[in-house]
């Protein structure tokens, strides 16, 4: 084992926990934002993933990049107006109930549709030979996704800080009532907001889909590792998604070095010590999910 | 109105004629032979069998089920046995397919033993656990007569335990443990699929000529049953050949991203990755290490190989033939086969079904006719007598030439093919992925029963 071989998996555990990050910050928006647990945002994925490879099959790849996010961003809009927003004065129970059923009928649907087996989503050309990083030869496409994490990330915070859509969607987080109060439409951001965090779904599955798979039960392998990002990040915190993601998919990488068996349980092992540590999560705030 | 009476009446004093003469017939022969009534067959001797799991069957028809995976890990292989389960049906009942190829065939098209064969079926997740559960109601619930399905040899394993438990026979399914019919192998577990062992057996001397004698493995591995016993078989096999095996990762069953344990072989100087994985995981392995460079690289001054023991046509499709052209693997059959018996099961198959059958289809397809087959010759369904039909039975029509169900452990022997990943311009349609290199010579690939180990039990259940 030498420095080279180290980096490459510390890359490896980077690159996983990009794809971790991906998922979670979605997942992380909305339950910040709504209050709603969002069983059905693996599924959301998962479809990312099908129309990914449906759309790159038929024009090519540029094409389904730009095209998933917008089509999942209408999804989540349509699935918001028609199901969500009935359960945003419902007991969690029932949220976790609906979006969990969601899930399930997304998946089936996608079985009914396209069958059980994987389809062969490739990534484009000129991402399939490894290139040389000089630490070793590394599969181009899991860079792309490192590097769209990252730019989805500073993104995401810009808009949130810098725009005065950020601003309300803060302040609604805080008290949703008040700002009904001062004449904005929160139902209306909700909507929005539920929109963008399927967004960031699709992008996940677009460009996650080539790693991970695209069978109908992708959506739900996705989820419980997120679940458990967003959970020890702190439920609701973005930074913190983002630095538990980074967290687990190191922990991920380096035990594969050390016992390999480990890696099978090395992020609950992770999840228990944390909590155990801070209940809230690495970065959660006081009052959230209490 | 004025011929109403004669045909009520005439039918009934038939009837009683008949009764009479067979009642007749019976003391005559109980007399004359001192013991039972041999004239009357075997049929009527059964009902003297004490009962066992769900024998004696009551009306006119028999059960089957059909426990497969529909999710998970193996979810392509278990929707394909299901639709080869309900052609077998079918040709139970109906004739066709390979009773017409299949020697020696009792079965006559007309059900079992007269009576038709109906089946339930049922979803066991890839999961020893559901499968148990979904085996049990439909042992306790449907009255089944008989199980069948896979595939995981980790749910084939539990499913045999629970046959022998319940007195009701298990046909297995897609299974390529060597423990299934090695040290688990049960009294009411059968199995026609080949195992890791032979595969090992198969494809030692092929990737020694192909790939050179100093070669260095890898191995990434499904962790059950079936991934340890082929790990250990492909270990042995080609360290035969003068191999090293420098290294294996247990990787759980239904794993997406395997990047952390490829990384880790890219981490030695190893210049074989031997991917003993099967299903989704093997598509999903294979496209990921392609991914990461390992058929294009250079290790020890020679070309880095991938290696599938454990192949199939399904796998071969969902990781796309870019992915899989040139590397070597094992089949137990393949829809290219020419024999009779094939040929007639890839017909009925593709008309009904419009695509090829897969080896977990086949496998599926001829263990229940098999099944079918044992009873019309014991003349029974009584368990015991199935069984003893069944053990060293020999048969031929499907697939390469003879067969042999071994009496000492349960498993058939019979050749086994190696093939080869298709070059995609070399393909006629999409179908067409594998080729066939080589048929392995039963001879090469048997092995003595006790080598395994295990006791096959009793053939009367709670008795042990």
């Amino acid at each position: 084992m030498n420095l080279a071989n180290l980096s490459l998996q510390l890359l490896t555990g980077l690159q996983i926990g990009a794809i971790y990050v991906m998922i979670a910050l979605g997942l992380t928006l909305i339950f910040g934002t709504l209050g709603v647990v969002n069983f059905a945002h693996g599924a959301l994925f998962m479809i990312g993933a099908y129309l990914g490879y449906a759309i790159s099959e038929a024009t090519g790849h540029w094409v389904a990049f730009i095209v998933v996010p917008v089509l999942l961003f209408v999804i989540g809009i349509a699935i918001e107006r028609v199901l969500i927003r009935f359960f945003y004065n419902r007991p969690a129970v029932d949220q976790i109930l609906v979006t969990f059923g969601l899930a399930l009928v997304l998946q089936e649907l996608m079985r009914w549709i396209f069958g059980g087996t994987n389809l062969p989503y490739g990534t484009p050309d000129w991402a399939i030979v490894p290139v040389d990083i000089g630490i070793g030869y590394y599969p181009p496409w899991r860079l792309v996704i490192v590097g769209v994490t990252i730019a989805v990330v500073g993104a995401l915070y810009l808009f949130l800080r810098f725009t005065r859509f950020g601003l309300v969607v803060r302040a609604g987080m805080r008290d949703p009532e008040m700002l009904g109060y001062l004449g904005i439409d929160v139902p209306k951001r909700f909507t929005f907001v539920f929109g963008l965090g399927a967004l960031l779904a699709g992008i996940a599955g677009v460009i996650g889909g080539p790693i991970t798979g695209v069978t109908p039960d992708i959506g739900m392998a996705v989820l419980v590792p997120s679940f458990l990002v967003v959970v020890i990040g702190g439920m609701g915190s973005l930074p913190g998604a983002v630095l538990s993601g980074l967290l687990l998919g190191e922990a991920v990488s380096l035990s594969v070095l050390i016992y390999p068996p480990s890696t099978q349980i090395i992020i609950y092992l992770v999840a228990a010590v944390v909590l155990l540590w801070r209940p809230r999560g690495l970065l959660g705030a006081r009052g959230v999910m209490e | 109105m004025t011929n109403r009476k004669p045909p009520l009446s005439l039918p009934l004093s038939r009837r009683a004629i008949l009764r009479g003469s067979l009642a007749a017939g019976a003391g005559i022969g109980a007399l004359s032979l001192g013991g039972p009534p041999l004239v009357f067959a075997r049929n009527a001797w059964a009902e003297n069998y004490p009962a066992i799991g769900n024998f004696p069957i009551k009306g006119s028809t028999v059960k089957f089920g059909f426990t497969v995976p529909l999710t998970g890990a193996y979810a392509d292989e278990g929707n394909d046995e299901l639709k080869a389960y309900k052609l077998a049906v079918r040709h139970i009942n109906e004739g066709g397919g390979i009773l017409s190829t299949l020697k020696p065939m009792s079965l006559k098209g007309n059900g079992i033993l007269g009576k038709k064969v109906e089946y339930v079926s049922g979803d066991n997740q890839t999961k020893p656990d559901p499968a148990r559960e979904n085996a049990r109601r439909m042992i306790e619930r449907d009255g089944i007569i008989m199980f069948s399905g896979g595939s995981s040899s980790a749910v084939a394993v539990a499913l045999q335990y629970l046959a022998q438990e319940k007195g009701v026979i298990f046909m297995v399914g897609l299974s390529h443990s060597n423990d299934t019919t090695g040290k688990d192998r049960r009294r009411y577990g059968f199995r026609e699929f080949f195992d890791a062992y032979m595969s090992g057996q198969a494809l030692g001397p092929i990737l020694a000529k192909e790939y050179g004698k100093d070669r260095r493995a890898f191995h990434l591995t499904a962790d059950y049953t079936w991934g340890h016993t082929q790990y250990e078989s492909m270990k042995d096999a080609t360290e035969k050949q003068s191999w090293h095996t420098v290294k294996n990762i247990m990787t759980p069953l239904g794993t997406k991203d395997f990047s952390q344990y490829l990384t880790a072989v890219l981490n030695t100087d190893a210049d074989v990755l031997v991917l003993n994985h099967y299903g989704a995981d093997m598509v999903n392995s294979l496209t990921q290490a392609v991914r990461f460079g390992m058929r294009d690289k250079q290790v020890n001054g020679k070309q880095m190989q991938i290696v599938v023991p454990l192949y199939s046509r399904l796998m071969a499709k969902g990781a796309g033939p870019k992915n899989i052209e040139g590397i070597l693997g094992t089949v137990n059959w393949n829809e290219k086969l020419t024999d009779p018996g094939s040929k007639a099961f890839v017909k009925a198959f593709q008309d009904e079904y419009k695509e090829p059958p897969s080896q977990a289809a086949q496998t599926a397809y001829l263990q229940t006719i098999l099944y079918a087959n044992a009873v019309e010759r014991a003349g029974t369904f009584y368990p015991p007598e199935v069984i003893k039909a069944l053990e060293g039975f020999e048969y031929e029509g499907f697939g390469p030439g003879k067969s042999t169900y071994r009496a000492e452990d349960h498993q058939v022997f019979k050749d086994i093919y190696v093939v080869r990943g298709k070059a995609p311009s070399k393909m006629a349609n999409q179908f067409d992925l594998l080729e066939i290199v080589a048929q392995v010579p039963r001879s090469q690939v048997e092995y003595d029963p006790k080598m395994m180990g295990g006791e096959l039990g009793p053939y009367i259940p709670n008795k042990t």
